[in-house]
């Protein structure tokens, strides 16, 4: 038994903390990665903002593209619904509501994580306490994710908590396969010698290097990678493995032949990628329409158990 | 470091020390530990008893500007510790207290006996705010209207302890009285190691025990819901813990709808599903826009229906706050010799009713000896203190009451009992209160302890959360 407004508020509040665990981690990464490149190498900002899916936003309010502004606008700006702190506030009011189904100690581990982010957002903007601050972001989520995993009964409120993680989860990996990654393999005429590097952000940026260091033999090299983060359903980032794992929650919700089309129908879109990324325009393509399709599911799951109007 | 130094104040009772400032009986461990831990130490725990607080998530809400901000819990750290012989008593007479109320609940929504045997005066209910015409006839199982209920206790100079008034409409502070006794616990847990303290915790235990017991008929494992007014009352920190701990689905009114066949239900992921037992924490008045206000957005149409078919039990029952009121207040200790043939266990403080010409002719001529309260109000507003208050003050109500006299008791000032309380790092004597919560249904049960609420301000004797009070944890020690 669950009650339609807190799956709703359950669901979102996953997505809110994801948003912030994955938010944290590609500007940590990013900011990690523009201090490796040597001077004269592009090194702008402004891929990040395309990352995060938030460049209108951010140029209503903005007239130039810099380093700290970038970084507080994605970090520390409460105007701005997706940054780390919004979304931290957001998953805690939505949690609110839904204490009664989660495990007190998830309440608390959110409630620690917004008392610390709000409290001093600028040490998440300055770059002697960067790393700092979203490193404790991470961990928290991370603290969240195992009390969930560690203590919850597998029933409904679980699954919905899983689905919106994972929905969440799959349009990160979605929009850094298709700005980061995309831009580096249209570029690969280039030959620039810090390539190397460009792919170790992208996959550190889904914290991905290690197991994509397991799971090849050899240095690292941009198709594989891509087709690591798009196909390898061990790997519980990748499109793929969000995608399964979707499925799974669905297939143990109500009324799964009313949503179960819009996996098959992502999944569907998945097969038709090549095995063999390599061609950055049509990747990026590609990936703009797996978003749409978590979009479609999105508002599949709003009508099939919010709203009842499916 | 300095020695924690013990203070009472003349002609006050302290509930911890004697007037030579030794301790009391059932407090002397503490005591003893409080001297030796110094003021220092004292303040660390209770800077981390302030920590468990926030990161726990402890809080109430205050309303500024049209707005509701979530404010920590307030707690001081020095718990209010009630012998176990003395509380033993207290107990009884509560339960005593709560049978009657509630037979005189039942009584005035069938017969009226009470109205026609001469006890109670029939004009009194005639004028009653809190009377639910709409509840007459109706049967709650056990003929319990007033299943939760939170009777503030104080006490006065010479220790007596008097029932203040009877919450019955929707009393709150139980979770807080059982996360203050997580804290204190953390605080002191070497004294909880040394001797005995009544723990608190089987309340919400006995409270779903309570709530399965009045399900309809045939019903043996209800489904429970609690309805609350929504994230923005100040007690949805409470509704939400009381949910977690009894595993009844914290609800709004827009989750439920009453069906055709006069069954609510609860709208879920997987369609409807039928609910028994409503736990609400809801006013009455607001709990069904087809019977009562049309323009609350905060019940559920058709909700009454479903009560009076018997196919919902709703506690505490809609019409219960008959009862609350600080006019039938006044009667309690006739209704329990009605009723019960016993004599009350526990006294009521004296109060004068401002409907009858004498006794308001009494207050208005010494209206700055008393304190003057609406007959109606919660959460300490409209309520005057008449020694503490300016000429114009009072004046002003004296024009209140005698515009609308029913609406108007007045009672002397008590001299509330004091506790030490850790102010600006001293330990202070502040006055206190106690709300201990009573569960009725087939039977009773009376939390053990209740919630000790303090004024923090030097003198003052205003404890609400709502207006600057803190809150301790309540010891009830085996002597």
């Amino acid at each position: 038994m669950l009650l339609s407004r807190v799956a709703d508020n359950l669901y979102w509040g996953a997505r809110y903390m994801e948003r912030a665990e994955d938010t944290a981690r590609v500007v940590r990464s990013f900011t990690d990665l523009i201090l490796d490149l040597p001077l004269g190498v592009a090194s702008s900002w402004e891929p990040l903002l395309a990352v995060a899916g938030s460049r209108q936003e951010y140029d209503a309010g903005h007239a130039r593209v810099q380093e700290s502004d970038i970084v507080r606008f994605l970090v520390a700006d409460p105007s701005n619904g997706g940054s780390v702190v919004s979304s931290v506030a957001a998953a805690r009011e939505n949690l609110r509501t839904t204490r009664e189904v989660l495990p007190r100690e998830a309440w608390q581990a959110v409630n620690d994580l917004y008392l610390f982010t709000s409290r001093d957002t600028e040490s998440g903007v300055d770059r002697r306490s960067r790393a700092r601050y979203l490193g404790r972001v991470m961990t928290d989520c991370q603290r969240l994710d195992g009390v969930i995993s560690g203590v919850m009964r597998r029933d409904q409120a679980y699954e919905l908590w899983r689905l919106g993680q994972m929905v969440e989860r799959a349009d990160m990996t979605t929009r850094v396969l298709g700005v980061r990654a995309a831009t580096l393999l249209s570029a690969t005429e280039s030959t620039d010698d810090h390539d190397e590097v460009q792919w170790m952000g992208v996959l550190k940026s889904v914290t991905a290097m290690q197991m994509y260091q397991r799971s090849q033999r050899g240095p690292i090299e941009g198709t594989s990678v891509v087709r690591f983060l798009l196909f390898d359903k061990t790997f519980p980032r990748s499109v793929a493995g969000c995608v399964q794992r979707m499925r799974s929650a669905l297939s143990r919700l109500p009324r799964a032949p009313d949503t179960l089309p819009a996996v098959d129908q992502m999944e569907a879109l998945l097969a038709t990628l090549p095995a063999q990324s390599d061609d950055g325009v049509a990747l990026d393509a590609a990936m703009d329409r797996v978003q749409a399709a978590l979009a479609d599911l999105n508002t599949r799951v709003y009508e099939t158990f919010v709203s009842g109007t499916a | 470091m300095s020695m924690a130094e013990l203070r009472t104040t003349a002609d006050l009772w302290d509930e911890l020390l004697e007037t030579d400032g030794s301790p009391r009986a059932a407090s002397s461990e503490l005591v003893q530990q409080l001297k030796g831990l110094g003021l220092a130490e004292l303040q660390q725990r209770q800077d981390l008893a302030e920590l468990d607080i926030v990161g726990m998530g402890i809080t109430f809400t205050v309303y500024s500007d049209g707005r509701g901000i979530d404010r920590a819990w307030p707690f001081d750290v020095v718990p209010r510790i009630i012998g176990a012989d003395e509380w033993r008593l207290i107990e009884q007479g509560l339960a005593q207290r709560l049978r009657a109320i509630n037979m005189f609940i039942d009584d005035v929504y069938h017969e009226q006996r009470v109205i026609g045997d001469g006890i109670f005066p029939a004009e009194l209910l005639a004028h009653s705010v809190n009377f639910r015409k709409e509840c007459v006839g109706a049967n709650p199982k056990f003929g319990v209207w007033a299943h939760i209920s939170g009777s503030d206790l104080v006490r006065d100079g010479d220790g007596t302890m008097y029932v203040l008034e009877d919450n019955l409409r929707v009393p709150s502070g139980v979770s807080y009285m059982l996360e203050n006794r997580a804290i204190s616990k953390r605080a002191f847990a070497d004294l909880f190691a040394k001797q005995s303290i009544l723990p608190v915790d089987a309340y919400t235990d006995e409270l779903n025990r309570m709530l399965t017991s009045i399900a309809p008929d045939g019903v043996t494992e209800p489904t429970i819901a609690v309805l609350t007014p929504g994230i923005f009352n100040s007690a949805y920190f409470e509704h939400s813990f009381l949910a977690q701990r009894i595993g009844a689905a914290l609800v709004e009114g827009i989750d439920l709808v009453v069906g055709d066949d006069d069954c609510v239900y609860m709208r879920t992921i997987d369609g409807l599903e039928r609910v028994h037992v409503i736990y609400r924490r809801v006013d009455d008045l607001f709990i069904d826009p087809e019977v009562f206000r049309e323009d609350s957005t905060l019940g559920v149409p058709g909700l009454m229906r479903a009560w009076r078919g018997g196919n919902v039990a709703i506690a505490n029952a809609p019409g219960a706050g008959v009862a609350d009121d600080k006019v039938v207040y006044a009667w309690v200790p006739d209704l329990i010799r009605y009723y019960l043939q016993e004599e009350p266990m526990l006294p009521n403080v004296p109060t004068y009713r401002c409907v009858y010409d004498d006794e308001r002719r009494y207050v208005i001529e010494h209206i700055d000896e008393l304190v003057i309260k609406p007959a109606n109000g919660s959460g300490g507003y409209g309520l005057l203190i008449g020694n503490l208050a300016s000429r114009t003050e009072l004046d002003e109500a004296i024009g209140r009451i005698e515009a609308d006299p029913r609406n108007w008791v007045a009672q002397p000032t008590l001299s509330l009992s004091t506790v030490p309380t850790l102010c600006d790092g001293a330990l202070e004597p502040r006055h206190v209160d106690l709300r201990p919560f009573i569960l009725s249904g087939a039977t009773s049960y009376v939390s053990a302890g209740g919630l000790t609420r303090v004024a923090l301000r030097k003198g003052s004797l205003i404890v609400n959360s709502s207006q600057g009070g803190g809150s301790k944890d309540t010891w009830i020690v085996e002597a």
